[in-house]
């Protein structure tokens, strides 16, 4: 309804303007007609005025010219020939006319005696005094004033006229008027319309105005004739015509001699220059007032439709604002485009925010967001929007990078067709999809990993089921072989052998698997505590030694920079690591090779932390490209005729991946199948503090010589003896080290102790010892450092002088304890656990705890075997009660085992530490038990044991810790 | 053979010789005139030599040179002095520069026939020191502003005698609605020289300048006045709407239908160019004043004229003057003229056919005609390039100045290409 009535306004507004404007120049016209007229009129009575007064002066003058003539006639009679020329000689400088003449009858005479001929109209005769035009032979017009005289003569020649002539340009110019701008023509005319003078220059082509008027302008036939009609009668007149091109005014008067009118010709705009003045001062006023008035309407309007607009606008803006902050607000980019030009029309400013492409931007070029596109298509195909019916939508999932970030999200264009107020537009609201995304990927990446895990463990149970069966088979076998040939006790000691391999085995298998279940499950954890890595080194060392030995290899242990001997760790797990990766070199690198395991430290200078690298390399087998992928997964073992005979569960290189995981570091492999393979193990631990330095402090050792032909290890000796405050000097050859030693104890600054490089060129370590001893005697100690086993040189290294030998690398804590004995010092180490007295239980009294009456029976017959004794209790609760009944000192000490019913070992050592027995905090309790795991130990000792033996019984190992316990607690 | 036989013998033999040698110059003697083919290809040319053989029982050696090739092979034999003919045929145009005309051409002043010329042929063969080069023998118009009087005496119409008339005379046309002056705008070469003539003929200072390379068009004024007066003709629609695609044949119907009211021609060209059977024919049309701004009482130009030179060193130089005056006998010329369109060059000259509108202008003539200086005497003078010039002009590529720069500009460029020689 409102609609209809502001159409029904605009439109009669419109017809209003148009009436307004048709009255006004109705109004205009009627005005203008008016003045033009009213201005017209005044110009013809001015025109008629103005030549009026020319008529009148021509008039005047052609009175004058015909009244000169009367005159000298009337002189002539009485003058002579020679009056007759001076007379006129004068007549002519006075009044400027060109040339007088005698006229006869056609024949003319001029004072100097020319003739020739005068053609006067027919129609005229020169009984009267005549004017009339005169055309000379060289083209000249002339004007000529002629009247009667005589008959007289004159020199002979008889005259009935006499005339005289001005030039018809001089005559035209007395006709000339200023007014009109000098663009008014004037002629004199015969009534006929033959022209006798014309003002124009050039005019004189004009032989019949009338003629040329008739062909030249727009006057009608009767217009025509009317203009004869008043020329021929005499009469005045004015026609207003067009002239050629030119509107003009035509005035026409009788001259009153003969049938002469004055003509004058005067464009209609010179006449109204005052009209046009007028008109256009009026036209410029009523255009002001116009103008002012549209001015002042047109500001108002636009005021109106500003504040109209303002106020729209200011809505819009809100809107949009509130629209933008809406859309900020959330993680969905709006783009509105235009249908028909696909050109953009609104992008929500969250595109910076969401995709890093400014909104100005996506403004101006839809297509910056193909940039953000991961696979760079076309993100909106303009067929594809063609193709969605109006009122209807459409959706695309695609894949964009945050162009800031980088960071890249997927989300669902949707794209909906839709008709706002009659114009198509596409309105497409891109949602964020990340999380759906990632949600399904992960689901599928899930949903694959549980068919891998599914697809391991079924090998794994495959291959457990082929790894346990093997040995199983083999002690089933054997024992029932044993017990068949009993008798036999050759037999016996075979089958026992092997069952005891095909046992250990088995429990290497069910020890890493218990490792692996336990990473796995994420219950490993690390015992970290000071160890030596000297220490660590040596007992690899005395471990893998025999192991290369039996097959011929050659295993070095190396050194690299200085890394220092005592750090904070897991030492069970850093064994474990290495013992896997040296076990493996050694397992799959054939009789003869060679196997290098360096020890580097890459450590930072001045860091609180020592970073080292285990390094082992061998010139085995070696592994495929494809097995590399798969190494450090479980149950994973290269399958080729060399694995084939090596046994393995498959765990231990994912064991030590994990392991290496746990302790924070790195592991990698580098292999190529039959050139061997290196592994690459880096590991940071915290630094321990140093003890050893107040050993050299003591004084025995305050300078030393060193000789090895590797300079390196040279300066590294050096180093780590001088920071402990040990002169050190060196040299890289037997000889020099001969000349140093002798040189330095002849001045009587001998060395404390000299270190010798076995393997040296020129003269080797024992040679250079047994210099030295021969030439300063047997006072100062030697030692020979080497990588090589030196049991089969030790006598005739002694017998040269030798005091000692020391394994490479060089270790002050080592060395120090090298030194030791040789400076009559008991030796610490691990060796004398090692080499506990195989008798050392023999006497001694046990409680054991055992719920297993299969494990109690093999532990009493087997400490029987060492010479104990032993009491047996079925749980913790009875050996509890044992213990606190027993007289102090009767039980030696006890062996708990862990799992029991009633009480465990945990809960039944608290009880007895507890128990206030004499001995209850002194007594010796060892767990013994099948939880073997490193939290199993630290569980052990935190509940108050003082060691752990782990099950199945290794009598060795329960030797040595009987024995550290026994002699710890004395 | 004895001695006195030998000399007797040889005294015959040269006696014999000599008589021969007598009798070739008195009467069978040969004469040689040299000219273009086409020139001495006319029937008055062929008449003339034919009377001469016949009446003096000589023979006349005619020497027609293929036209492309005449100006050089003439000027080489002159220059080479070997074979120069008796007579040779050339107009009185720049081409003469090639030859030393006092040196190998003989003046012809003393000669009795001189006062048979009329005063427009002689002074055409006069040269800028007086001689008279040759003795003009050649058909001749006359060329000036043809106008149709019919259609003026009926508008109450004159002829101008000024250039102010005339600027009347085209406005009061163009006022009654015809085309005042037809002008073929791509094709007016010759109608530009005629206004150049009264500049150069008048003032042979002028002339003498602008070969001399000391002045150039855009040193005198009257040719600027010139360009701005076509110029100006052009705008007011004196020339009609459509002048620049009128060309040379498009003059016969716009002149003969009185679509067009003036031309500047010449009066041959009724004979051999207008058509006839049109509105108007050729009693229609009177002659005045070639009108272009550069003088103001107008001009006529006299038609080039063939001359007979005689060359001092021919080897009949005595026979070739007795040719000559034998062609200007009034008996012997009426003949070869008989019938033939032309403006008289002999005072007795009856029986050619001379145009009314010239007879009727002889006043005029006789006061306004100029020998054609300015496209036969510049050196590189072009019509065609003074039309290419008002053409860029016309279209509004240029102004007046430029257009007369660039007419200077091209005539260098033709005398730079070795045209003018």
């Amino acid at each position: 309804m409102g609609k209809r009535k502001r159409s029904i306004a605009g439109v009669f507004t419109v017809i209003l303007a148009c009436a307004v404007i048709i009255s006004a120049g109705i109004i205009g016209a009627v005005y203008f007609r008016y003045i033009s007229k009213s201005i017209y009129e005044d110009s013809t009575v001015q025109l008629g005025e103005v030549y009026g007064q020319v008529n009148r002066a021509f008039g005047t003058f052609v009175e004058r010219n015909w009244g000169l003539l009367e005159s000298w006639n009337e002189y002539f009679e009485i003058a002579n020939k020679e009056k007759t020329e001076k007379f006129l000689s004068d007549e002519k400088a006075y009044w400027g006319y060109s040339q007088f003449y005698f006229i006869n009858a056609g024949t003319c005479r001029t004072l100097d005696g020319s003739e020739f001929s005068f053609d006067i109209a027919s129609d005229w005769s020169l009984d009267k005094p005549v004017l009339y035009g005169l055309s000379l032979s060289d083209g000249t017009e002339m004007t000529c004033f002629a009247s009667p005289a005589g008959p007289r003569e004159y020199d002979g020649f008889e005259y009935n006229a006499i005339a005289i002539t001005y030039s018809s340009d001089d005559m035209a110019n007395s006709l000339n008027v200023d007014a009109f701008s000098g663009k008014a023509k004037c002629f004199i005319i015969r009534n006929d319309g033959r022209v006798l003078l014309s003002t124009q220059s050039g005019g004189s082509v004009f032989g019949n105005y009338l003629t040329y008027l008739t062909a030249a302008s727009d006057l009608t036939e009767e217009e025509t004739a009317a203009i004869r009609a008043d020329w021929e009668n005499g009469r005045s007149g004015v026609m207003r015509c067009r002239v050629g091109d030119e509107k003009s005014c035509i005035l026409y008067q009788p001259v009153g001699y003969q049938d002469y009118l004055l003509l004058s010709v005067v464009p209609e705009n010179v006449m109204s220059a005052g009209f046009v003045s007028v008109q256009k001062t009026t036209t410029n006023v009523l255009i002001l007032i116009f103008v002012l008035i549209s001015a002042t309407v047109l500001a108002l309007t636009v005021l109106r439709y500003r504040k109209q607009s303002k106020k729209t606008r200011t809505e819009l803006m809100y809107r949009e604002r509130m629209f933008d902050v809406l859309s900020n607000s959330v993680d969905d980019i709006f783009i509105m485009l235009d249908a028909d030009k696909f050109s953009v029309e609104y992008v929500s400013p969250n595109i910076k925010r969401l995709l890093g492409i400014p909104a100005s931007e996506a403004r101006k070029n839809i297509r910056t967001l193909e940039k953000c596109a991961v696979d760079g298509d076309i993100t909106i195909p303009r067929e594809e929007l063609l193709s969605i019916p109006l009122n209807e939508n459409r959706y695309w999932e695609r894949e964009y990078m945050h162009q800031s970030t980088g960071e890249r999200r997927w989300y669902r264009m949707t794209v909906y067709h839709l008709s706002l107020q009659g114009t198509e537009k596409y309105i497409s609201v891109m949602s964020d999809r990340t999380l759906e995304q990632q949600m399904n990927q992960k689901l599928t990446e899930a949903l694959n990993a549980a068919r891998s895990a599914n697809e391991a463990k079924s090998n794994f149970l495959s291959n457990m089921s082929h790894d346990i069966r093997t040995p199983m088979n083999a002690i089933v076998g054997f024992s029932v072989l044993l017990e068949k040939d009993a008798d036999k006790p050759e037999k016996v000691r075979e089958y026992t052998r092997k069952i005891s391999a095909s046992s250990h085995h088995l429990l290497s298998l069910i020890n890493d698997v218990l490792d692996m279940s336990k990473i796995e499950s994420g219950k490993t954890s690390l015992s970290v505590d000071v160890f030596s890595l000297p220490q660590v080194l040596e007992e690899l060392k005395i471990i893998m030694n025999p192991q290369a030995k039996a097959k011929s290899q050659e295993f070095r242990t190396l050194v690299q920079g200085n890394p220092p001997e005592n750090l904070l760790g897991d030492r069970l797990r850093l064994n474990q690591i290495l013992l896997n990766l040296l076990s493996n070199a050694v397992k799959y690198t054939p009789e003869g090779g060679k196997i290098d395991f360096t020890v580097s430290d890459i450590s930072d200078n001045g860091a609180q932390y020592a970073k080292l690298r285990f390094t082992v390399k061998d010139n085995g087998i070696g592994m495929s490209p494809e097995y590399l992928k798969t190494i450090f997964l479980p149950f994973s073992r290269e399958i080729n005729s060399v694995t084939n005979k090596v046994q393995g569960t498959g765990l231990g290189m994912a064991i030590t991946k994990n392991l290496v995981d746990l302790m924070g570091g790195i592991i990698n492999v580098e292999s190529e199948p039959g050139k061997g393979s290196v592994f690459t193990v880096e590991l940071t631990f915290a630094r321990a503090e140093k003890t050893e330095e107040t050993h050299w402090a003591d004084g025995k050792i305050t300078k030393m010589l060193v000789a090895d032909d590797e300079e390196d290890i040279c300066i590294s000796v050096k180093e780590l003896m001088e920071e402990a405050g040990v002169k050190a000097d060196y040299s890289t050859d037997g000889e020099t080290a001969v000349k140093m030693a002798v040189s330095a104890h002849d001045k009587g600054e001998g060395y404390s102790v000299i270190l010798l490089d076995w393997k040296m060129p020129g003269l080797n370590g024992v040679e250079t010892a047994k210099q030295i001893r021969q030439k300063i005697g047997d006072d100062v100690p030697i030692l020979v450092l080497t990588s090589y086993d030196w049991s089969d040189i030790e006598d005739e290294a002694r017998s040269a002088g030798i005091n000692a030998f020391m394994p490479k690398p060089f270790f002050t804590s080592t060395f120090f304890s090298t030194l030791k004995p040789l400076y009559g010092e008991k030796p610490e180490g691990p060796e004398d656990e090692k080499s506990a007295d195989p008798g050392v239980m023999s006497g001694l009294r046990f409680l054991v705890a055992e719920d297993n009456d299969l494990n109690a029976e093999i532990l009493t017959e087997m400490l029987k075997l060492e010479g104990a004794e032993c009491d047996l209790a079925v749980n913790g609760k009875e050996a509890v009660k044992m213990f606190t009944n027993s007289k102090p000192g009767y039980y030696d000490m006890i062996l708990m085992d862990v799992q029991m019913p009633v009480m465990n070992g945990y809960e039944a050592t608290k009880a007895i530490r507890d128990s206030g027995h004499p001995l209850a905090l002194k007594v010796p309790i060892a767990a013994m038990t099948a939880n073997t795991f490193a939290e199993d130990v630290q569980n052990a000792l935190e509940s108050g044991m003082d060691g752990h033996i782990a099950k199945p019984i290794d009598m060795n190992a329960v030797r040595e810790t009987v024995a550290r316990l026994i002699n710890k607690k004395r | 053979m004895t001695v006195k036989f030998k000399s007797i013998f040889l005294a015959a033999i040269l006696l014999i010789s000599a008589f021969a040698a007598a009798a070739c110059a008195k009467g069978g003697e040969t004469l040689s005139i040299m000219g273009k083919k086409s020139d001495l290809d006319k029937s008055y040319m062929r008449s003339i030599i034919e009377q001469y053989e016949s009446s003096k029982n000589v023979k006349i050696k005619v020497i027609a040179v293929e036209d492309s090739e005449f100006e050089t092979e003439a000027a080489k034999r002159y220059e080479e002095g070997k074979d120069i003919p008796d007579i040779l045929m050339h107009f009185h145009n720049s081409d003469l520069g090639r030859f030393d005309v006092e040196k190998d051409f003989y003046s012809l002043n003393g000669e009795a026939w001189t006062d048979e010329l009329t005063d427009s042929a002689t002074s055409y063969c006069t040269d800028e020191n007086g001689n008279l080069l040759g003795l003009p023998f050649w058909e001749s118009s006359v060329s000036g502003c043809y106008y149709n009087k019919t259609i003026l005496d009926g508008l109450g119409l004159k002829p101008a005698a000024n250039q102010a008339e005339f600027d009347v005379l085209c406005q009061a046309l163009k006022d009654v609605g015809c085309t005042p002056i037809c002008w073929p705008g791509d094709n007016c070469a010759w109608m530009v020289q005629f206004g150049l003539d009264p500049i150069f003929a008048d003032h042979p200072e002028n002339l003498e300048k602008i070969n001399s390379g000391e002045a150039s068009y855009s040193d005198f004024p009257e040719i600027k006045n010139m360009v701005e007066w076509i110029k100006s003709a052009a705008e007011k629609g004196w020339f009609g709407e459509d002048y620049l695609s009128c060309g040379w044949d498009e003059i016969s119907d716009d002149m003969g239908s009185g679509d067009a009211v003036m031309t500047f021609i010449w009066d041959t060209w009724f004979y051999t160019d207008f058509k006839p059977g049109q509105k108007y024919t050729v009693d229609d049309f009177a002659l005045m004043p070639v009108f272009l701004n550069t003088v103001d009482g107008g001009t006529y130009e006299g038609g080039n004229l063939n001359m007979m030179m005689v060359s001092r060193d021919g080897k009949n130089f005595e026979g070739a003057l007795d040719f000559l005056s034998f062609c200007a006998d009034p008996e012997n010329y009426n003949v070869a003229f008989d019938g033939i369109s032309t403006v008289s060059c002999f005072k007795n000259q009856t029986t050619n056919i001379q145009s009314k509108m010239v007879t009727e202008a002889a006043d005029s003539l006789a006061e306004k005609e100029r020998v054609s200086t300015a496209a036969s005497r510049i050196i590189g003078y072009s019509g065609d390039d003074m039309v290419s010039a008002l053409g860029e002009m016309f279209r509004g590529k240029t102004d007046v100045d430029g257009c007369v720069r660039m007419m200077d500009e091209m005539r260098e460029k033709e005398i730079a290409a070795g045209y003018a020689e």
